[in-house]
């Protein structure tokens, strides 16, 4: 009984975010031209100096800067705004690094969902404050941060054969989801 | 920069066996229309040809222009997951002596990493002649494209594209192998145009006694979708 009032449970709170596409751009971009603020962050946060490549990134709308870096072996990615300001930082992680909060609940919504499924890249989100990302990054603390997952996986259904990108909620509900364009292979088939 | 190492590199290998072993040279452009026909499935229509202008053993030794062979091909492909796609295929060669017919079938799986792609295809495909019995080729290409700026490619930018493609082949009970590596600098116009120049560097007859191929062609392509 409890099984299906789980599921049932789950069902319903699953929000179905309306399908629109992932189409990003990103140049390199030489460290003169990232605002000082956010070079400053990036140095305070980080301490050690770290080789760090520097990005500008654009959905069409909003744009901004990206530092791509490693720190504990994790892929850190850190956002800023045009003015340098921090805005969010995703880390790369694994499978088995999704906390236990989330875990059931992603993986249950992919099997009530999907005939067959497979994750292609998992980060982990952390949204907030300058200063309580930064504790994130030197203390390891976390306090008033917003935590989400944000996963690639490939989802088949009767219907659908799709690539998605899908943000989950601390505790593993999905916010919303967007294809992945994959761009053509013409080039690499014949 | 890298590219054009790897074309030095092509060259001084292949100077090194000129001499004494088969050499020819020449040009070979090839064009791709592609376009969907239904959900997952699509259609490619391929034209290649080569020309060559330089044979080290044949009748145009002093830069004499030889049309050597032109390809029409047509793939009907069904993409299984966004990863994988089948393809067969049917091919016309026009050829001095006798125009042959061929029948393909191929895998391709699409790898991504995070700076590049990679492209593997399984491919078999069987040669039809009027004279001759019938050749059969079991071949597996991997292809790079590698961004030059940035992570991802965007349009206007340029990519690096390397392969290489071992090819079994055997006819009336005779074997060989025959590779082939390219090295070819692309330009990504958009993800439905792209353009790539480079070198094809092919040898063959490795299990033929006393013989050894080199065709170096300078080669130009165009991949179109609809």
């Amino acid at each position: 009984m409890s099984y299906y009032l789980r599921l049932l449970f789950i069902i319903f709170s699953v929000t179905y975010g309306v399908a629109q596409e992932k189409n990003e751009i990103e140049k390199r971009v030489k460290k003169d031209e990232i605002p000082n603020q956010a070079k400053e962050w990036l140095e305070d946060a980080f301490e050690q100096e770290r080789r760090t490549k520097w990005y500008y990134q654009t959905d069409g709308e909003k744009q901004g800067y990206e530092a791509k870096l490693k720190q504990n072996k994790h892929l850190h990615s850190v956002e800023f705004d045009m003015e340098g300001k921090v805005e969010n930082i995703e880390i790369k992680i694994k499978e088995d690094e999704i906390k236990e909060e989330a875990y059931q609940t992603i993986f249950d919504y992919f099997k009530s969902n999907y005939i067959r499924y497979s994750l292609k890249k998992i980060q982990i989100q952390y949204t907030g404050e300058s200063d309580d990302l930064k504790d994130l990054i030197d203390e390891g603390e976390i306090e008033n941060l917003v935590i989400n997952y944000e996963i690639e996986y490939y989802g088949k259904t009767d219907k659908d054969n799709t690539l998605w990108e899908g943000l989950f909620d601390a505790d593993g509900r999905l916010i919303e989801k967007r294809y992945v364009n994959l761009k053509l292979t013409d080039n690499l088939d014949y | 920069m890298r590219i054009y190492i790897y074309i030095i590199g092509l060259l001084l290998f292949s100077s090194s066996y000129a001499q004494e072993n088969q050499t020819t040279f020449g040009l070979f452009p090839e064009a791709s229309l592609s376009y969907k026909l239904l959900k997952n499935y699509s259609i490619t229509h391929k034209f290649e040809s080569q020309h060559g202008f330089y044979d080290s053993e044949n009748l145009n030794k002093e830069l004499e222009y030889e049309h050597t062979l032109t390809d029409l091909q047509t793939f009907i492909g069904r993409r299984i997951t966004p990863f994988i796609k089948v393809d067969i295929g049917y091919q016309y060669r026009i050829e001095e002596g006798e125009n042959t017919h061929r029948t393909i079938q191929q895998v391709s799986i699409l790898q991504r990493e995070s700076h590049f792609r990679i492209g593997h295809r399984v491919r078999i495909d069987q040669t039809f002649f009027n004279k001759a019995s019938l050749l059969f080729r079991a071949r597996y290409r991997i292809k790079g494209q590698i961004p030059l700026q940035g992570e991802s490619l965007d349009n206007g930018e340029n990519y690096l594209s390397i392969s290489n493609e071992l090819i079994y082949m055997i006819q009336s009970g005779e074997d060989d192998l025959e590779n082939r590596l390219t090295a070819a600098l692309g330009f990504y116009i958009d993800d439905k145009n792209k353009f790539e120049i480079g070198l094809d560097y092919r040898t063959d007859d490795f299990l033929v006694k006393d013989r050894f191929r080199h065709r170096i062609w300078l080669k130009f392509g165009y991949y179109k979708t609809l």
